[in-house]
C-alpha cells in the first residue's frame, strides 16, 4: 500500500508544540492585546495547529470534535482511546 | 463553555506504579495548595476584575489549572 501517512508521533509532537505555542501567546496576548508582532505570531501558529490536526484526524482519528471526519452513517469521536487508555494521546 | 481534546497537554508516560509518588500528585492536584483549589481562586476572582485585560488572563490561566488532571 503506497501512501504518504505522517509518523504518527512526530505529528502527535508536532500538534503538542505548536498548542503550546497558542496557549502561551494567547496569555500574553491577553494584556497585551495591541501587540501586532505577537498577533502576528499566534496567527501563523493558529493556522499551524489546524492544519495538523486535520491531518492527524484524516488519519489516525480526532482530536477535536471541529476537526473530525463526520460520514453520515458513523460518529467516530468514541472510536479512538481516550489519553488513559492504552494507545491514547 | 467548557471543551476538551482528545490528548494530553503534556505526554505522560508512566511505566510503573508508584503509590507513594501517586499520594503527592494527587494531592498537589486535589490538596488544600492544589491545582484545583488554585483554577477556583482564579476563576471567581475574574468576576470582580475590572480590567478585562486581567478578567481575560484570569479566566484563561484558571481554565489551564482546571485541566491538569493527570490520568492513569
Amino acid at each position: 500500500m503506497a501512501d504518504n501517512r505522517p509518523c504518527k508521533a512526530e505529528l502527535l509532537d508536532w500538534i503538542n508544540t505548536v498548542s503550546f505555542v497558542c496557549d502561551d501567546t494567547k496569555l500574553f496576548l491577553d494584556t497585551h492585546p495591541c501587540n501586532t508582532e505577537a498577533l502576528e505570531f499566534y496567527e501563523e501558529f493558529k493556522n499551524q495547529r489546524m492544519q495538523a490536526l486535520q491531518e492527524y484526524a484524516k488519519y489516525y482519528g480526532p482530536l477535536t470534535l471541529d476537526t473530525m471526519c463526520t460520514p453520515a452513517d458513523k460518529w467516530k469521536w468514541i472510536d479512538t482511546p481516550w489519553p488513559w487508555q492504552e494507545g491514547g494521546c | 463553555m467548557w471543551n476538551y481534546e482528545k490528548r494530553l497537554q503534556y505526554p505522560v508516560k508512566i511505566t510503573k506504579t508508584n503509590p507513594k509518588i501517586a499520594q503527592i500528585i494527587l494531592t498537589q492536584y486535589g490538596g488544600p495548595d492544589g491545582e484545583l483549589g488554585a483554577s477556583m481562586r482564579y476563576l471567581s476572582q475574574r468576576y470582580t476584575m475590572p480590567y478585562k485585560e486581567v478578567t481575560g488572563i484570569l479566566t484563561d490561566i484558571g481554565t489551564e489549572e482546571r485541566a491538569q488532571k493527570r490520568y492513569r
